[in-house]
């Protein structure tokens, strides 16, 4: 890609991120630039420290050193403002599961103080985008973890953010629900919205993302466009490469059946 | 297989304790509170033993029953019930049912309340010591009696232990309220035996003859009437005893089978349009958070059960009081739980576990957070609070105080929500999860909840003084116009507290909110 003389803003960028856990460096001097409307993959074996980066970059978890802005405002230093530009969804959090799922999106909705008439046309929208008009008035804590994931998803969306954070989307989402989402976030990428994606499937990152990460040990081992970090070979063949750990054997004797 | 769950159960324990020192202090204070017991109940038996063979019988009799209808209640409302190893958590391993039931069974003798219970009926031999046959008897009977506890705990929590089991719960706030009043039921049971001038021992050994033909007291019965020469009595006590294990058994072993060929959540369609509060709420995150912090205070039985202790304490001091609630005195019963209930979220941001993340996501300013769970909790609690002052105020017929008690019920429940709006931006505490039992126990948890309570306790007591006064100079002089100036200062002091919380604790927040969510992730992970 060239860059242009004066670059525009990045719709996210971090730099010198690192965070430290009980004496082990789960992220390390992470450096990354979003620009805006791309599809961006952020890959990497457990423990690569996606979560931490993503929890830092979107104001969840302070960073022991480093900055993070949203299209330009340092999420640290204006957390408010920083936080309205984005829609996050978390991996590994509760919600607040007590609520059905369409009480759920409407908090969200009334949280970021959008106006009530405007939200209930949003909150119907996101059911049936999500496929969950039959269960909306079921309370989230009898969901399914699918359909707890969906959930989440929509409240991520619901204010209708100008960057999208989400942390392993699809985990545990049926084909069909998956497609449909994939659909929204594709024409919300075209229509300048950015979308950041961590994920474990790297057929998904290949197909849908025009812009890769790959971190382990804390660290970015590669970054850029997709073509240009896969040269070639697929996301998949780049990955076990770069990170390695991969062992071609047959497996311990004893799980041998025959 | 059952030495590898037991060894399974003291692995966790360990890890768990390793993970965190002060649960460790909490777990020294319960062993230390447990060894006391036993020692007192221990001398006491030896003390009693020397008294003669009916007051063996009585004590032993009724010290059973209270433990087994203990051990029965302790699951729904104190986690009493090991919770570290369950049979759910067991169904992937290759065990019959039956292993599964003795393993738990094992794991439920081997934990400190377990150990505890076996040691202090063991003491009951001392007593005994002086009969032979009874001292025989007891040598099969009190072990009998120890395995009964567990099992009807075990059978018990089977049916409360259904995750999300909106019926379990409200069986736990039943046996809570329950519970709670067993002091005054005991008393009037006491008082019914009793007469004005002590007890009345025919009273007593009838009570005791009857209550030993009911299983929860038949097994500790038996060694008594074997030494008294009753032995058709004995007989069949013990057939009694040996009929309730059975039964406990089967109806656990009825629902272990029933769990693991039930999934354990199920989705029901529920209809749209039933937004509720939240459909109430004007926009904004101070309007949001009112709406979800009052949804859980009407629907969480975490928060729900505080409710019915406002409703409850009132019946339990007009027992304390003898029925005499014709006294300005009991005008007055309303502002203990009224303060109490003000404490009750001081710890809040605990019990969103990690789904305060959704809030600190939306850059939620402090002092929106705060208001809105202050107002929360103010309208699930304040409406409770009027009703149950003017019922009490009726009672004592003491109209002319109504204004002086509600100042003061009032203002001791907003002085507490305002010290609450600041020590929930600092203190997070292992709390049970939103959907776990209620009761569940959370290891270390109660002595340092305990000590926190008690220092904001008095400084809302302190907050509410002023108010206290001027409604004595009310029920001391008659004079309305004290009463209506306790209400004026202390509607005033309480508001002015939680105005101050709300600023002071929205400015904290807005520096901890990071913070607090990576101590809620440490102390519970979920």
């Amino acid at each position: 890609m060239s860059t242009p003389a004066a670059a525009p803003v990045p719709a996210l960028a971090v730099a010198g991120l690192s965070k430290a856990f009980g004496g082990r460096l789960a992220v390390d001097h992470v450096e990354l630039a979003v620009p805006s409307g791309s599809f961006y993959g952020l890959v990497g074996p457990n423990g690569a420290g996606k979560t931490t980066t993503l929890s830092m970059a979107t104001g969840l978890l302070r960073p022991d050193a480093g900055t993070a802005s949203v299209h330009g405002v340092d999420v640290w230093a204006d957390p408010a403002v920083a936080k309205r530009m984005i829609g996050n969804l978390a991996d590994g959090v509760r919600l607040f599961d007590r609520l059905t799922g369409e009480q759920l999106i409407f908090y969200t909705g009334l949280m970021f103080g959008l106006p009530r008439d405007e939200l209930a046309g949003r909150t119907a929208d996101l059911l049936r985008l999500m496929d969950l008009g039959e269960a909306a008035g079921t309370p989230v804590a009898d969901y399914s973890a699918g359909m707890t994931k969906k959930v989440a998803l929509a409240c991520a969306l619901v204010h209708a953010p100008r960057l999208l954070v989400l942390d392993e989307p699809f985990e545990s989402v049926d084909p069909v629900s998956a497609a449909n989402i994939e659909d929204v976030l594709r024409s919300y990428t075209a229509s300048g919205g950015t979308v950041i994606v961590s994920s474990h499937s790297m057929d998904l990152v290949q197909r849908m993302c025009d812009h890769v990460a790959i971190l382990a040990g804390g660290r970015v081992l590669v970054a850029g466009g997709v073509e240009e970090v896969r040269g070639g070979a697929s996301l998949q063949e780049r990955f076990l490469e770069l990170v390695g750990g991969r062992t071609h054997a047959e497996g311990p004797a004893w799980l041998r059946q025959s | 297989m059952v030495a590898t769950v037991l060894r399974l159960r003291y692995r966790i324990l360990g890890n768990m304790l390793a993970r965190s020192p002060w649960q460790l202090v909490g777990f020294v204070f319960g062993i230390v509170g447990a060894v006391a017991g036993l020692s007192i109940a221990a001398l006491g038996l030896v003390v009693i033993g020397a008294s003669g063979l009916d007051a063996v019988r009585g004590v032993v009799t009724i010290g059973g029953a209270l433990l087994v209808v203990g051990w029965s209640v302790a699951p729904l409302v104190a986690g009493g019930v090991d919770t570290t190893v369950e049979a759910e958590q067991l169904a992937p391993f290759p065990m019959t049912t039956r292993q599964v039931m003795l393993a738990l069974t094992v794991v439920g003798l081997a934990g400190v309340p377990g150990i505890a219970t076996a040691l202090g009926a063991l003491s009951a031999l001392a007593a005994w010591a002086r009969w032979p046959v009874a001292l025989a008897a007891g040598a099969v009977c009190l072990p009998l009696g120890v395995l009964s506890c567990v099992l009807a705990s075990r059978a018990v929590a089977s049916f409360s232990g259904r995750r999300r089991g909106r019926l379990g719960n409200l069986l736990g706030l039943l046996a809570f309220g329950v519970l709670v009043l067993t002091g005054p039921l005991l008393t009037g049971l006491l008082g019914l035996l009793g007469g004005e001038d002590g007890f009345d021992a025919a009273r007593v050994d009838a009570v005791v003859t009857g209550l030993a033909w009911t299983p929860v007291s038949a097994v500790w019965a038996v060694p008594g009437d074997l030494a008294a020469g009753e032995w058709g009595p004995g007989l069949a006590r013990l057939g009694i005893a040996l009929a309730t294990l059975a039964a406990l058994w089967l109806l656990w072993r009825r629902n272990v089978v029933a769990a693991s060929v039930s999934p354990r959540r199920q989705t029901v369609a529920g209809r749209t349009g039933r937004l509720r509060w939240v459909g109430l709420a004007p926009t904004g995150a101070t309007g949001a958070s009112w709406a979800r912090s009052l949804s859980y205070w009407l629907g969480d039985p975490r928060y729900l059960r505080n409710l019915v202790i406002v409703a409850v304490l009132p019946v339990l001091l007009a027992f304390g009081m003898r029925w005499e609630v014709h006294t300005p005195v009991f005008a007055f019963v309303v502002v203990l739980p009224a303060l109490l209930l003000g404490l009750v979220p001081y710890v809040d941001v605990s019990y969103d576990g990690t789904a305060f993340a959704s809030v600190l996501a939306t850059g939620i300013r402090g002092r929106d957070d705060r208001a809105g769970r202050l107002l929360g909790a103010f309208t699930a609690g304040a409406p409770l609070v009027v009703v149950v002052t003017v019922v009490t105020v009726a009672l004592s017929g003491e109209w002319v105080l109504l204004p002086a008690v509600l100042g003061c019920g009032l203002g001791a429940l907003l002085a507490g929500l305002g010290i609450c709006a600041v020590s929930s931006a600092y203190l997070i505490v292992p709390v049970p999860a939103s959907g776990d039992n209620v009761f569940k126990r959370v290891p270390g948890q109660s002595f340092w909840v305990g000590l926190s309570l008690m220092g904001f306790t008095l400084v809302s007591g302190v907050f509410i003084a002023p108010a206290l006064a001027l409604a004595e100079l009310a029920v001391f002089s008659g004079l309305a116009l004290w009463s209506w100036l306790a209400l004026v200062v202390g509607l005033g002091v309480g508001a002015g507290v939680a105005f101050a919380g709300v600023a002071v604790g929205g400015r904290v927040f807005d520096a901890s909110g990071p913070l607090l969510l990576e101590r809620i992730r440490a102390t519970s992970g979920y």
